[in-house]
């Protein structure tokens, strides 16, 4: 696949002191664009059985019904040139109602739920849409700056069809009152970009009486695919 | 979004709470009980901020697609991901098949962090490999700093490979076209 360069302004800025953490972490010089046949053309292959019982229900993983509001999240994920990618590895995780995620440092004063974990797995099918189970996360305070919260978000792992394509990103829920005041969201510094992380409520994808809908597309880079197992 | 809209989606931080999410597949490729045909070996190091303080809450995942082929036993071939521990450190049992492409990285590198607002690629290449000054990839490197990507062999057959994201030693990162 071919990969144009991305325009200014779509990433996130890599040092965006509002964000403390990246003013040391953040790489101060430019991505060198290298010219590499095997990052662009081939990618993981995982074998089917990584995939278990409930992976992609993130409601069913406790003995019981985990607290909160019952979701369904879904989307297509295609290339730059609208191609599907197929048959593609995602990773979900995220806090629970409450916005407690079930990890050890995760000190935040608000309950764990024992019937959720907060993360799953899916493949993408043949028309790249993936479709995956959850609970509605709650925001969280994360102490970067005074009443410093995180808006309601869900974060994604995704593998592509090629190496290159590899993206971790955050998909967060429509007309979120925090979106103004986090400064991860507005490390991005392209308004559509950011508006690109936001779900929308779908009513097609709502399920009776169990759970609201959300859809979430995803474009990952790159043009050119070529038929090829893809 | 509509489906005609093909602007990318943009990157977020991975944040401090992947290492649930992102067990099993550590799990999937641990160097105990790792299944390969081909002779290994082990690149590590620390991953270090711009205050050369260790970043311990990062993920590192490795891809050896040379190596696919001679994993097929595991559940991900060619592939590897390790958690940052307290000091920054991280570890790699790495497939080398014999004859592998001249000038080759062992393997390319990512890196996830918390404060990492996009993932960033880099790769590795041993000292020792006799090919390296053939390597397409090295040569596409200002030469001041290759050294940046290639790893140490230490005494103990192991090999070193500190990765910086800052400071003068800070690691080359790509952008594949």
């Amino acid at each position: 696949m071919k990969f144009d360069e991305v325009a200014p302004g779509v990433w996130p800025d890599l040092i965006h002191p509002a964000y403390k953490s990246t003013v040391k972490r953040g790489p101060l010089q430019p991505a060198l664009r290298i010219e590499a046949p095997v990052p662009v053309s081939r990618n993981i292959a995982p074998a089917p059985r990584i995939l278990l019982p409930h992976d992609a229900d993130l409601t069913r993983r406790g003995e019981q019904a985990p607290l909160g509001e019952k979701i369904v999240v879904t989307g297509r994920v295609v290339d730059e040139d609208g191609k599907p990618v197929r048959n593609s590895l995602i990773e979900v995780w995220q806090a629970n109602s409450a916005g407690r995620y079930w990890h050890q440092r995760d000190n935040h004063d608000a309950p764990l739920d024992p019937n959720f974990f907060g993360f799953g797995k899916m493949m993408t099918d043949d028309d790249g849409r993936y479709r995956f189970v959850s609970i509605k996360p709650g925001p969280y305070p994360w102490k970067n700056h005074d009443k410093a919260w995180r808006p309601a978000h869900i974060h994604f792992s995704l593998f592509g069809n090629v190496y290159a394509q590899r993206l971790v990103t955050q998909m967060y829920f429509p007309n979120d009152p925090l979106f103004a005041y986090d400064p991860i969201f507005n490390s991005i510094p392209d308004e559509a970009a950011r508006r690109s992380l936001v779900s929308r409520f779908s009513l097609e994808h709502t399920v009776g009486e169990e759970m609201l809908g959300y859809e979430f597309d995803i474009v990952l880079r790159g043009r050119g695919a070529t038929p090829f197992g893809l | 979004m509509s489906n005609n809209d093909t602007r990318i989606t943009t990157s977020q931080t991975i944040g401090p709470f992947s290492h649930e999410g992102w067990q099993w597949a550590v799990d999937a490729c641990a160097a105990a009980r790792l299944e390969t045909s081909a002779p290994t070996l082990v690149v590590h190091g620390i991953l270090y901020d711009g205050d050369g303080n260790p970043i311990d809450d990062a993920q590192i995942e490795a891809w050896l697609p040379e190596a696919a082929a001679a994993e097929g036993q595991q559940d991900i071939p060619g592939f590897r991901r390790t958690p940052t521990g307290k000091a920054g450190e991280f570890s790699l049992r790495l497939s080398v098949p014999e004859g592998r492409a001249a000038g080759a990285p062992v393997a390319y590198v990512t890196v996830f962090a918390r404060g990492l607002t996009k993932h960033q690629f880099t790769a590795v290449f041993l000292e020792d490999d006799a090919a390296l000054d053939q390597s397409a990839i090295l040569a596409q490197v200002p030469a001041a700093r290759r050294g940046t990507l290639v790893a140490r062999k230490e005494d103990d057959g192991t090999y070193r490979w500190d990765i910086w994201m800052q400071t003068d030693k800070e690691t080359v990162f790509f952008d594949y076209r």
